[in-house]
């Protein structure tokens, strides 16, 4: 779907196409505290964030413990940073695996056409054919809840979505004039796969990932919410939302804060992946 | 138009059997053991033995993917490993009580929409334009629970004017407590709002293009005019179209709303099967959720097949 204007401006490498914007001064900070909290969260929060402490229960934000504490007196702000990657990295990872899967079937099925790309393409709706959550729930639950079982549904339920959106493009490239002169060259289809047509359907596969990640991060939230994939103690955001909703009448902070962090993660998500869709795709720029 | 409905339908059948298939496999063959997951981690292999005759477990998969097919088509969901009871009766009232939260949350929904769709399109690029889209895009990225979290926080806790937990007496329709439904259904709502207000600002702009748009702005008409009487008509067509679609995709995201509000839902029944690890439910409730939303994409393929009459062929 990139047509000539885009091919002709893609020519300029997209770090060179960077130009500053007002919005990168909020998404610069927040993108490395966030990647301080994944890398080194205990040099940001030295604490445990398991530890019970009965003397410091339920104490309000403020004070000694800047985000309050919960019912067990565990420190929110520490449980917080320790709970990115719980979060984040299962995310991250099921997004990941879920848009090369993706990326390989959808190139498969556009290059091959026929018999292989109907067989492969009618499997993916029938993986399409269920609602996201449902889907991964019954996953996780059958497989056992943990996070790595958490990925694995993740990366089912993006499978077919990248697929279907890598197909497309790749069934358009597939017919341009350089994969025939591959072929005639007598490459092998391996070759052209991966080293003709992978080039050109990188660009959306890396735009898909980034829309998949944003939703990777509101289903691993939502999951580990209903309390599948995850246990207490975990500080997994979602989780601490669950825990904390009884104590809403009175203790508001320990449902505010990890679903203000959730809010910050999920719109900085969003806003990166436009900007990240004008540096790759500027032909669609002032475009929707 | 008939012959093409008979098709769909055909092809609804079929997607129903392929979505049966699947949950019953993913159940049934995927490594957890079904009687294993029911006992929890604690159980002894005795444990395991026993209930696995009980449930008939030892059968080939296949036989037991017919019968469990069967019974489902004769109208039989089995019975409760939990309860003990027959889960249809569950069933009918959960389903029940999710449409009429998903009904309203639609209905709701589409007119706000279209307003917004019409008005991001009319003043494309403009501030207000910019204000929308944004905060569309914001309250996409949120997860059911955080806004519905939020809702509760602002109207239950802080201002104290609407009920934060939409509990519902058993055997009483939920319409008859209208006040608990006002944060759910707002929670869906928001939910439904970004993918509506795109594709109708879609539809709207591709119609502002066209040459009957333009004919009747050069005749002078004032612009609202040209906007309701003119492009309107086939600038929702789109939006019209993914109506049941959003249905569908409503009913799976039920699962989190229900149990942000403790409404007695089929999501939430769900929910609670899995914590209870109660394998008949959670089958029954994962195929008619499945169910609900390939009736809703099915209803939005007829939907846009009628309105665009050029899909026909």
């Amino acid at each position: 779907m990139q047509n000539a204007s885009a091919s002709a401006s893609s020519q300029i490498p997209p770090l060179r196409r960077y130009r500053l914007r007002p919005v990168d001064l909020v998404l610069g900070p927040v993108i490395l505290v966030v990647f301080l909290m994944l890398l080194v969260p205990g040099w940001i929060a030295p604490g445990s964030p398991t530890e019970f402490d009965p003397m410091a229960s339920l104490i309000p934000p403020g004070g000694d413990y800047l985000l309050g504490t919960d019912e067990f007196g565990r420190d929110v702000y520490t449980r917080i940073v320790h709970g990115a990657r719980p979060t984040l990295i299962v995310a991250f990872a099921g997004a990941v695996v879920g848009v090369i899967l993706g990326t390989l079937t959808g190139m498969l099925a556009g290059y091959a056409g026929g018999r292989v790309d109907e067989t492969l393409m009618r499997f993916m709706d029938a993986l399409m054919s269920f609602p996201t959550l449902i889907l991964a729930t019954l996953i996780v639950v059958m497989l056992g809840s943990n996070p790595v079982n958490v990925v694995a549904a993740l990366a089912v339920v993006f499978w077919p979505r990248s697929a279907r959106i890598v197909r497309a493009v790749a069934m358009d490239v597939a017919r341009r004039a350089f994969i025939e002169a591959a072929w005639v060259r007598g490459e092998s289809h391996l070759f052209i796969l991966f080293r003709e047509l992978l080039p050109s359907v990188m660009n959306v596969a890396v735009i898909d990932l980034s829309l998949r990640i944003t939703y990777a991060t509101m289903l691993s939230a939502s999951l580990s919410y209903l309390g599948v994939g995850v246990h207490p103690p975990t500080p997994a955001w979602g989780l601490m939302v669950k825990e904390g909703q009884q104590f809403i009448q009175f203790a508001s902070w320990l449902v505010v804060v990890p679903c203000t962090t959730i809010a910050i993660v999920a719109v900085t998500c969003v806003l990166l992946g436009e900007r990240l869709r004008e540096l790759l795709a500027p032909a669609h720029r002032g475009e929707q | 138009m008939t012959e093409m409905i008979i098709r769909r339908v055909g092809l609804l059948a079929l997607i129903l059997f392929a979505v049966s298939f699947m949950t019953f496999m993913i159940v049934n063959v995927l490594p957890g053991d079904v009687a294993a997951v029911v006992l929890g981690d604690g159980a002894s292999p005795e444990q395991v033995h026993l209930l696995r005759e009980k449930l008939g477990l030892n059968e080939p998969v296949l036989t037991r993917f017919v019968s469990w097919l069967g019974d489902m088509l004769r109208g039989d969901f089995g019975v409760s490993l939990l309860y003990g009871q027959p889960i249809k009766p569950m069933l009918a009232t959960r389903l029940y009580n999710s449409l009429v939260l998903a009904f309203l949350a639609l209905v709701l929904s589409v007119p706000v929409a279209i307003l917004l769709g019409t008005v991001t399109a009319m003043k494309r690029g403009s501030w207000i334009d910019r204000i929308i889209s944004s905060l569309t895009a914001v309250t996409f990225a949120l997860p059911e629970f955080v806004k519905g979290l939020a809702l509760i926080l602002v109207f239950g806790i802080w201002l104290e004017v609407l009920p934060g937990s939409s509990l519902i007496e058993a055997g009483r329709h939920p319409l008859s407590q209208p006040l608990i439904l006002v944060l759910p259904v707002l929670t869906v709502a928001i939910g439904m709002q970004p993918y509506f207000v795109q594709i109708t600002r879609a539809g709207m702009i591709e119609a502002f293009r066209s040459d009957y748009v333009r004919t009747a702005v050069l005749k002078g008409l004032p612009p609202h005019v040209v906007a309701l009487k003119h492009a309107l008509r086939n600038g929702v067509l789109p939006a019209v179209a993914v109506i049941g679609m959003t249905l569908g995709n409503a009913l799976g995201g039920l699962v989190v709303v229900e149990t942000v509000f403790s409404y007695p839902g089929i999501g939430q029944l769900m929910v609670s099967a899995i914590s209870a690890r109660d394998v008949p439910i959670i089958q029954s409730t994962v195929m008619i959720v499945a169910a609900a939303y390939a009736v809703g994409n099915l209803l939005a393929d007829i939907v846009s097949i009628a309105l665009n009459p050029r899909l026909r062929y």
